[in-house]
């Protein structure tokens, strides 16, 4: 009995990353909406921060690249998405004290949430990433304010925590929410830049482009279904795009059950998560809970404002999907809701009753959103890529100078051979070079316009009279290469053929040479320094935290000998 | 009586567990599809909609 209680925590949490992931850790690649992985993603200049668009995807992508040079990507996939919701299981359990229901409770209740089940689906990995180390950082961070020293996992799990800006921003403030103390403050401030410099860094020298669309305030939260939208932030829901929200959450009824549980939960555990956690501990999670549903809540209250910083002041887009803030609720709604259970079982001296509580507790959320499980029945399928896009990305194997565009110019597709589900164009990260994609996104029927400098540039290229007249335009935007993906919805206004030379047919993509002059991109020396300092410093956190493991490791080897 | 009253308990709470679990499937089953089928002749595929 006493294994069971031992391990069935984790045992449930590792089951619940493997039922909300079903058909997905099949072999494939799972390609949804933002979400886009390839066997091997090459490392290449943009990924440090160097483009011309505002690197949206720095530094999760160089450490894709690098981890992919060593474990294929489509492994690598699998090990992140389930790796990440086994984490944030475990560390929920962390947060949920001794007793075995309560840790059961605190899984299901972290893991199994409309906000873990939409960010998977809209394909938002290294948000989920950050969502799973935010209760070790709590715990961490309570450490350190006891101890003073950074450990061995803190360095580990705030890199992990901090692969995006709003990853990095959220990680941050819970670290030093629970962990800041006038004697450790350098240090782990000091910690907390590193893991953030990359991006930190890259968003800097990309100010003059670091405005996003105003009209970003469709990124909001949402009602979903009958429920007021507050009950569906409140509930851990409310994310702006529709087609993301299982079914079950637009119905009135469950997602009600839900908030009264909830806040029921948090009524009855209050007192004894404050006398466990301690005061300082529970007042920053209740800060980072409130945070996280006040800036949520703030994007549906007043999409204007929060468009309209997007649009005027550098890094105002960081709160437009205002949705993504409600990591930071995640923590104390968990440990609330395991505080709750725990009282409620503590009310019995039998077993029995208290295994009621537990299995009951740690099944509800799960009846209360069933078709989240098996990959929301099935539709997380793997796809896998045609086959002569690899035969493309060899013929690009010693590349012609330039980067590469990519037509149809458009941002999103929906192919056949993945299963229809749509997802960022994968072909521009699958072959080898930088690249310019169009970053205007269709939402309700508006085109919303990107950042990057470069994309009206190329669809004013594209509108020039003539394929030699394209080619040099093109040319003098630094571009070299032209793919042509054959099997996609075109239009003139996104594709129009290109002089150049042939140097891959297949039978979904081409490949065309421009032969035209290229005005190759040559980034600024002084983004290069800044950028080699701001990724010297990311890695020399990720070096200190590896130190610190080999010194524990030989401090227990050493320890063991002393006793032998 | 007390083992009575703790199998009366979990019949009540397994009863209230399945209840929960059937409304959400047939919520998830009658309700329109939450992901709309794409349209496979638009040039510029919508990210998404917000309703």
């Amino acid at each position: 009995m006493r294994f069971v209680a031992r391990y069935a925590p984790a045992a449930w949490a590792l089951a619940l990353g493997l039922l909300l992931l079903g058909p997905a850790l099949g072999p494939g690649y799972l390609l949804t909406y933002d979400m886009v992985w390839v066997p091997d993603l090459a490392l290449r200049g943009d990924f440090w921060g160097l483009g011309t668009a505002l690197p949206r995807a720095v530094p999760s992508d160089a450490v894709v690249a690098v981890l992919d040079s060593v474990v294929p990507g489509m492994v690598l996939q699998k090990v992140v998405l389930l790796g990440a919701l086994a984490l944030g299981g475990l560390g929920a359990i962390r947060l949920a004290g001794r007793s075995t229901a309560a840790r059961l409770v605190a899984v299901s209740a972290y893991v199994w949430t409309p906000f873990v089940v939409e960010r998977l689906w809209i394909g938002h990995w290294p948000l989920l990433l950050c969502w799973a180390v935010l209760p070790w950082l709590v715990v961490e961070a309570a450490r350190f304010r006891g101890d003073g020293r950074l450990g061995a996992a803190l360095p580990f799990l705030l890199v992990v925590g901090s692969l995006s800006a709003n990853a990095g921003v959220m990680s941050a403030l819970v670290l030093l929410g629970v962990g800041l103390t006038r004697r450790g403050a350098v240090r782990l401030a000091l910690a907390v830049v590193a893991a953030n410099a990359p991006w930190l860094v890259a968003g800097v020298l990309h100010l003059d482009s670091a405005t996003s669309s105003a009209a970003g305030g469709v990124f909001g939260v949402n009602a979903e279904g009958s429920l007021p939208t507050p009950l569906s932030v409140l509930t851990l829901g409310g994310i702006w795009n529709a087609e993301v929200v299982p079914a079950s959450r637009t119905g009135v009824v469950l997602p009600l059950v839900l908030a009264g549980v909830l806040v029921a939960a948090a009524v009855a555990g209050w007192p004894l998560l404050r006398e466990r956690l301690g005061r300082r501990t529970m007042d920053a999670l209740v800060a980072s809970w409130l945070l996280g549903y006040g800036l949520a809540l703030l994007s549906w209250a007043a999409p204007e404002t929060v468009g309209g910083l997007a649009g005027h002041v550098p890094g105002g887009g960081l709160l437009r999907d205002g949705g993504r803030f409600l990591a930071l609720c995640a923590p104390l709604t968990a440990a609330l809701m395991a505080a709750g259970a725990e009282r409620l079982a503590g009310r019995w001296r039998e077993l029995a009753p208290k295994v009621v509580v537990g299995v009951a507790g740690a099944l509800l959320p799960l009846a209360l959103m069933p078709d989240a499980a098996w990959g929301g029945g099935g539709d997380l399928d793997p796809a896998t890529y045609p086959d002569d896009w690899a035969a493309a990305r060899a013929a690009l194997a010693d590349p012609p100078p330039g980067d590469l565009v990519v037509l149809p110019f458009t941002s999103y597709r929906a192919p056949t051979w993945n299963g229809g589900r749509k997802v960022l164009d994968p072909l521009a990260r699958y072959l080898q070079r930088d690249y310019v994609v169009n970053d205007q996104l269709a939402v309700d029927g508006r085109l919303i316009s990107g950042e990057d400098p470069r994309v009206p540039a190329v669809l004013d290229a594209l509108q020039e009279p003539d394929a030699t007249s394209r080619a040099t335009a093109l040319g003098r935007l630094g571009i070299g290469i032209v793919a042509r993906e054959t099997d996609v919805p075109t239009s003139p206004a996104y594709d129009a053929p290109v002089a150049g030379t042939r140097i891959f047919h297949g039978a979904s993509v081409d490949v065309v040479r421009i032969d035209a002059p290229v005005a190759l991109r040559e980034p600024p020396t002084s983004w290069v320094v800044a950028l080699s300092a701001a990724w010297g410093a990311f890695l020399l956190l990720l070096l200190g935290g590896t130190w610190n493991v080999f010194s524990l490791l030989w401090s227990r080897m050493r320890t063991r000998r002393g006793f032998q | 009586m007390q083992g009575f009253l703790i199998a009366f308990v979990s019949v009540l709470v397994g009863g209230g567990l399945a209840g929960a679990t059937v409304v959400g499937l047939v919520d998830s089953q009658t309700a329109p599809p939450e992901k709309s089928p794409a349209n496979v002749s638009d040039p510029v595929l919508e990210y998404g909609t917000t309703s």
